[in-house]
This record gives C-alpha cells, sequence and structure tokens, in this order.
C-alpha cells in the first residue's frame, strides 16, 4: 500500500483564505456536471461480507504431508487440525477450509495457490 | 540425504519460524543429489499461469482473475532470480573433508521457498504428463519427454519430503498419518 505522503504532510493555512476565495465569483465557467457511470464493480459491503468460502481442492500429485504442511504454514493450524482437512481433500475430494470475506478469501487462495495447491474460492450459498 | 541437524527458534519464542531468519537446517547430501537438485531448479517454473483459477464459477471475477496471474506470474520472476542467485552463490554447497559429500545450510524461510519451487515443478511435471493417475507407471521407453517429466516428478517430491523433515524437526508432518502417501 503506498503511504500518501502528499496529503498526510500538507499544511494549510487557514488563516489565509484570500489565496481560495478572492477573485473566485468573478469567472465565469461553463457548469460542468459530472458523468453519471453505473457502478460495475463489486458491491463493497460484498467485500466485507464474509460469506466466501475457501477451498481446496484433490490434486493427486500433491503428497499428503506436503498439503497438511501449507495448511499449517498458510492458517497457522495445529497438525491435528491441517491433517483432518488434508484427509477430507484426500477422501471427499475437497475440504472447506475457512469462511472469510472477499477480500481475505482471495488473500488465502493466492497464499494456496504460492503452493501450487488446487485453491479457489466460492460465494456461499447459505 | 539427511537433515544433520536442526535449529528451530519458534521453540523458544512460539513465532513463526519460516519468517525470522534465525531457523535454519543443515543437510548432507551426495554429490549426485547437489547435481539433481541443480538440475531440477534449473527447470522452474512449469505450471502455466492460467492453471490457477481464482474461482470454478465465478465468472464475474475476471478482473480478480488477471489480478491473481499477474502476482503469480511476478512471484515466479523474482523465485526465477532467486533460483539462479542460489545456483550461482559461491559457498553455499560445501565439500564435507574426506568424502564425496556437501554440506548445504538453508534457513526455514529459504526451506519453505524452495518447497514451493519444488511442487511447482512436481505439479507442472505431472500436468505435462496429461495428469495422469499416479498408480500406474507410464511406459518410459523411448519417450525421452515422458521420462524427463516423470523423473522430474520423482525428485521432487523427494525433495520435498526431507525439507519437510527437517521444517517439522526431522519428521515429517503427518508421517504417521498416511507418510509419503499422495494426496
Amino acid at each position: 500500500m503506498t503511504e500518501c505522503k502528499r496529503h498526510c504532510t500538507q499544511s494549510f493555512d487557514w488563516e489565509r483564505k484570500s489565496d481560495y476565495t478572492v477573485g473566485m465569483a468573478a469567472i465565469e465557467t461553463p457548469e460542468v456536471l459530472p458523468d453519471i457511470k453505473k457502478e460495475t464493480g463489486t458491491d463493497p459491503r460484498d467485500q466485507l461480507d464474509a460469506g466466501y468460502l475457501v477451498i481446496c481442492w484433490n490434486d493427486p500429485v500433491n503428497l499428503m504431508v506436503y498439503v497438511t504442511h501449507v495448511f499449517q504454514t498458510v492458517f497457522g493450524w495445529s497438525r491435528t487440525k491441517a491433517t483432518k482437512h488434508m484427509r477430507e481433500v484426500h477422501e471427499q475430494g475437497k475440504s472447506v477450509l475457512i469462511r472469510e470475506s472477499m477480500e481475505k478469501a482471495e488473500f488465502y487462495v493466492h497464499e494456496l495457490q504460492k503452493y501450487t495447491l488446487h485453491a479457489t474460492m466460492e460465494r456461499d450459498a447459505k | 540425504m539427511k537433515v544433520l541437524r536442526v535449529q528451530n527458534s519458534a521453540t523458544d519464542s512460539g513465532k513463526s519460524s519460516t519468517a525470522d531468519g534465525k531457523s535454519w537446517a543443515e543437510f548432507e547430501l551426495a554429490k549426485e543429489e547437489h547435481i539433481l537438485l541443480w538440475h531440477l531448479l534449473q527447470q522452474y517454473p512449469l505450471v502455466p499461469p492460467r492453471h490457477q483459477r481464482l474461482s470454478r464459477n465465478g465468472a464475474d471475477q475476471e478482473d480478480n482473475q488477471q489480478l491473481l496471474e499477474e502476482a503469480l506470474r511476478e512471484r515466479r520472476t523474482a523465485n526465477r532470480r532467486k533460483v539462479e542467485l542460489m545456483l550461482k552463490e559461491a559457498g553455499r554447497f560445501l565439500a564435507i573433508p574426506d568424502t564425496e559429500n556437501l554440506r548445504v545450510t538453508f534457513t526455514f524461510g529459504e526451506l519453505d521457498w524452495l518447497l514451493q519451487i519444488c511442487n511447482d515443478l512436481r505439479v507442472g511435471s505431472w500436468l505435462a504428463l496429461g495428469a495422469p493417475d499416479l498408480d500406474v507407471r507410464p511406459e518410459l521407453k523411448g519417450k525421452p519427454d515422458t521420462a524427463r517429466y516423470y523423473f522430474n516428478m520423482e525428485v521432487s517430491g523427494f525433495f520435498e519430503m526431507q525439507f519437510i523433515r527437517a521444517l517439522h524437526g526431522g519428521v515429517a508432518a503427518g508421517a504417521e498419518d498416511g507418510g509419503d502417501d499422495l494426496e
């Protein structure tokens, strides 16, 4: 995240109103209305809503000990919990690892994919 | 290849041991294993960027998917540079007197990173083979590409096991729950 030094360090001298007000009324400028664009992006509420599931899918090539290790590393889980989820992946084809907001779910998917695990995030239907 | 010594600072502090740079593991490896590792790492990366999907049904997340691929691409470029530096680094692998073996020390952070590299090579090789069922050994005779990728898979799996063993204090995680079985 880039720090905005310009805004954070700028100080205004509020006594010197003249800089901002003098002559403004005298200038005629055409009224420009902002374009109204329809918001097509994701609703910010979606990003905060813990309605995303991080799922790990079975990939027969990954070693069981490797998957367990990655779960421990990424989520900070105990070996018992990590092994339980690894077993689910192995035996049921997938395991829901965590339910999170969109932003955090993306983060975890990215972390798991760094280790080449087959992980995705899905909107929780509930 | 064997783990000679492990220093894990997490046992005292309880903090993550891969990030602090104070935890390390020392390995002894045969000359041939060193050559294998060198040849293996040179092939990184093998997994195509489009292989990783953010979502299985997220058609509306194409922008996010592109961001993910971009981030993965950047990470791989950085990893590739690190691999090249490591392979060129003088004094990383030290000869053990009176033997043909070598000694090498990796921090836990490096081991975690090497695991990511090795698994990329393992998964990438498997994909290059057409994602086959691993219970059946493919026909290798007269098929150099198949042999190369199959060999990569086996060798990267071997190194992964050694690195995990070291990261978990000499005992592979979940060894009692499935050994080196596949997922």
